[in-house]
């Protein structure tokens, strides 16, 4: 198991230096120059020598490889610069909003799992009508735009009835509405990844066989269906987590949870590229972090592969 | 010999759950596609017409979807973003495709050294989460809608090229093409008339999935303020600037929502329909 | 005396279309040992899956009956099957490789078998394990651990666990080398012998049916054509069966 880890993390430095460049080298396709850019959003009237010497003091002046490795040293030692807009330093900034947003994401991730669940096994129910409404329920779901959904809860819950509030601070009840409207549709489509899956199993001939010795099928769904899905379920829910970082960025506008989409929001307005780039940085690592934790699953769950890769 | 009858009349006919949506996913689309091409042919106000005599109004016999928050007709608006939306969806799958098809051909053709860098270059961008991705070219190219496009086209590409190489490779994996190669036809020639015919009704799936995808994100961003302008009339735009009047005004919050729904919708149906109809393995009922 | 399988008329296929199996009927008797004969695509297969009631969708029983051990199972409920499946009729289908399940462990997989005959689990599954020539550590293996003619005996020995009355096997050995086919034909005959199970042994090979019955069935495009002795089929009235007959004595010329 330990082999495992360490070839998987071996593997992955590689992608993570990939990542880093790409992180660095966004930057360059800013229009404009972004000395004259950051000076102009201090307010500053540039001087032709003041802008040579701050070209000199970041160091933009050197060779893109000494400026690239200049700027991962100091990444590495969390250092990544401070943002233009309030002259914090970056990671601060998002330090602080950074816990908002995954609790956010984590409990959206929570909902969307179980709704998959109830969604891809009803689906497969073998009352017709009962599958059919929830395949049409799923689609449906998949294809509402979530801040569309965001607003009509507001309408319904907020203005109409009463529950909840507009401007959030961060207390737990004001999750509620935000996790919601990022689960639903989430788990829409997780449940059609969990309806896919179980149906393609539904008609493999091992299934053929353990219908044929008379198990229950609450018995072949559990020891017969559930350990060959396990794996692919959570590469979908890793990938599913990365949707909701992307998502949490239009809920939290719409329902003020104070996270770092609204952060991000306003550093794109405000051209604050820092704030951008390390943005992309702390998206990617969690993303990253996620993804290796479902390969680790699925080499758990799948008895071949654990065998092939410990007997080397 | 007793016919045993069949339960509903539809069945009769063939008509499943997959070949019923397809068939309604298709008509809302061409529906889309006729309100879009309706300005050429019937008078309709102009979406850019300011009156704020009748700003707010809701729905009226001048208007039939009512006026939005600066008096301009909200069906006008409507219709007039369908090629604005739905173009903008169009062409950024496009640009997806035209990076992920010959990545993704490439890649599995090649095999060996070539494919394990293409792949390798496409996890690196895949490793961003996609919206994410978006978000900080944007935010590096300025907002705009030509800056959503190829912001969304270079974060969606990698998982599309990954898909068109699975297919390729499942598809070479298949006895006649092993064969073709045999026999001695060249590459190109085995590409273009063994694997690329099997290779095409599932990429047409993941099209029209991808597209509904890739059209939500570009409404969600125009929603955002950062990816179609004012006054570009588009349905995430139109229903953004309706947030601060929606409870004066809740024909505003309805009608660019379900646009957008009623497309994604169209495409999503397209896409599970096409699925169903491959799909032949039917299960075993336990 | 009434016979365990009853099928009578039956009919099979997809609706409105010409049906795949066409008025088939036959009896098989308690403890009784018959063959299925036929060359590929006249409808064995599809026999076999009806008697288990695995036809996948939109195949369907058209028409007929199937009468097993009492119960009628045309248009029976779910709830019907599962108690006939495994306890009534069980099937060891064509194609080991894929029939066991790859996550779990063999023993797992037997021991479920042992649960639905209401047998006591250690017991019955090193019985059987010992009555097919598998050592008892197989048990602790995954199915990809082990060869396909392994996997066949696996499945032989699940069929001596569940003891049905109906034991259906479907190509049993064919893409399996001789020296292989010859254990799982014993393999079989022990099963039967032990569990006094009726068989019904699916085969496009007359040798191998010969050694496990002496009764056989013979297909053609959908219908039975015959329903004798192997013995017999030299000079049946069906062009099919005679074919067949012919084709076995030939092969069977010594090298």
């Amino acid at each position: 198991m330990l082999r495992f880890i360490l070839i998987r993390l071996a593997v992955a430095v590689p992608t993570l230096l990939g990542m880093s460049v790409v992180a660095f080298a966004i930057v360059a396709i800013a229009p404009g120059d972004p000395v004259m850019m950051e000076l102009r959003a201090l307010g500053v009237v540039p001087k032709p020598e003041d802008i040579a010497a701050l070209r000199a003091e970041y160091g933009l002046d050197q060779p893109f490889l000494l400026r690239y490795l200049d700027w991962l040293g100091r990444a590495v030692q969390l250092d990544l610069g401070t943002s233009i807009a309030t002259g914090r330093s970056v990671v601060t900034e998002i330090a602080m909003r950074l816990p908002a947003t995954l609790s956010l994401a984590v409990s959206a991730l929570i909902g969307a799992v179980l709704v998959s669940v109830v969604f891809g096994v009803c689906a497969l129910s073998r009352n017709r009508g009962v599958a059919a409404c929830m395949r049409g329920l799923t689609i449906l779901l998949v294809s509402i735009p979530s801040f569309w959904l965001a607003l009509l809860f507001i309408y319904l819950f907020v203005l109409t009835i009463g529950w909840g509030r507009l401007v959030g601070d961060g207390t737990w009840s004001d999750l509620i509405l935000p996790a919601l409207t990022l689960g639903l549709g989430a788990g829409a489509s997780l449940g059609r990844v969990v309806y896919e899956r179980i149906r393609a199993e539904l008609s493999e001939d091992h299934i053929r066989l353990a219908i044929a010795k008379g198990l229950a099928p609450r018995r072949i769904l559990i020891s017969h269906i559930a350990p060959r899905i396990v794996g692919p379920l959570a590469t979908a829910w890793a990938n599913t987590f990365g949707a909701l970082l992307g998502g949490v960025v239009i809920v939290e506008s719409i329902f003020g949870w104070p996270g770092l989409g609204q952060l991000i929001l306003q550093a794109i307005a405000q051209r604050d590229f820092p704030v951008i780039q390390a943005y992309l940085v702390f998206m990617g690592l969690i993303f990253f972090t996620m993804s290796i934790l479902a390969d680790i699953v699925v080499f758990f769950t799948d008895p071949q592969l654990r065998r092939t890769l410990s007997d080397d | 010999m007793i016919e045993r009858r069949l339960s509903l009349p539809a069945l009769r006919f063939g008509l499943r759950g997959g070949r019923f949506g397809l068939m309604m996913g298709v008509a809302l689309l061409l529906g889309f596609v006729v309100l879009g091409l309706s300005p050429l042919f019937v008078d309709i106000a102009p979406p850019a017409q300011i009156d704020l005599l009748a700003r707010l109004a809701g729905p009226s016999d001048t208007h039939p979807l009512g006026t939005d928050h600066l008096g301009r007709d909200v069906l006008s608006r409507l219709i007039h973003a369908v090629p604005v939306s739905l173009g903008a969806a169009f062409a950024t799958m496009l640009a997806i495709l035209a990076i992920a098809l010959p990545w993704g051909v490439i890649a599995a053709v090649a095999g060996g050294r070539v494919d394990m860098v293409m792949m390798r270059l496409a996890d690196i961008i895949m490793a961003f989460p996609t919206l994410v991705l978006a978000l900080a070219i944007i935010g590096f190219m300025g907002a705009s809608l030509q800056a959503s496009i190829i912001g969304i086209a270079a974060a969606w590409w990698p998982s599309n090229a990954r898909m068109v190489r699975a297919l390729v490779l499942s598809a070479s994996q298949r006895d006649f093409v092993r064969a073709a190669y045999l026999s001695g036809a060249s590459r190109l020639r085995v590409i273009v008339r063994h694997i690329l015919p099997q290779v095409l009704p599932p990429l047409a799936v993941i099209i029209s999935l991808e597209t509904a995808s890739v059209l939500l994100a570009l409404s969600a961003l125009s929603f955002l303020g950062i990816g179609a302008q004012p006054p570009t009339p588009e349905w995430g735009a139109m229903l953004n600037q309706a947030r601060p009047f929606f409870a004066q005004a809740p024909h505003m919050l309805l009608v660019p929502g379900l646009a957008v729904t009623a497309a994604v919708l169209a495409l999503n149906l397209i896409g599970e329909g096409l699925r169903d109809l491959l799909d032949t393995r039917e299960p075993y009922e336990w | 005396m009434v016979a365990l399988l009853q099928v009578q008329n039956l009919s099979v296929g997809l609706p409105f279309s010409a049906p795949l199996l066409d008025a088939i009927s036959f009896d098989i008797a308690e403890g009784e040992r018959v063959g299925l004969v036929g060359a590929s695509g006249c409808g064995k297969s599809l026999t076999a899956g009806t008697l288990c009631g695995l036809l996948r969708a939109p195949l369907r029983v058209l028409a007929g009956s199937v009468r097993l051990d009492g119960t009628s199972l045309t248009d029976a409920s779910p709830a019907i099957w599962r108690a006939a499946r495994g306890r009534s009729v069980f099937q060891i289908f064509q194609s080991p490789g894929t029939a066991l399940t790859p996550v779990r462990r063999v023993g797992t997989q037997l021991a479920e078998a042992a649960q639905i005959a209401g047998r006591d689990t250690k017991a019955a599954v090193s019985q059987a394990l010992d009555a097919v020539a598998l050592q008892p550590d197989v048990t602790g293996l995954f199915p990809y651990q082990l060869s396909g003619g392994m996997k066949q005996r696996v499945l032989i020995a699940m069929a001596l666990i569940l003891r049905p009355r109906l034991l259906i096997a479907d190509e049993p050995t064919t893409g399996l080398d001789v020296l292989t086919e010859h254990d799982i034909l014993t393999a079989l005959n022990t099963a039967a012998d032990e569990t006094g199970a009726s068989v019904l042994f699916i085969s496009h090979d007359l040798r191998a049916v010969h050694r496990i019955a002496t009764r056989t069935l013979v297909m053609h495009a959908g219908r039975l054509v015959e329903d004798a002795d192997i013995a017999d089929l030299a000079i049946s009235k069906a062009p099919a069966a005679r074919a067949l007959a012919t084709a076995a004595t030939a092969l069977q010329n010594p090298c």
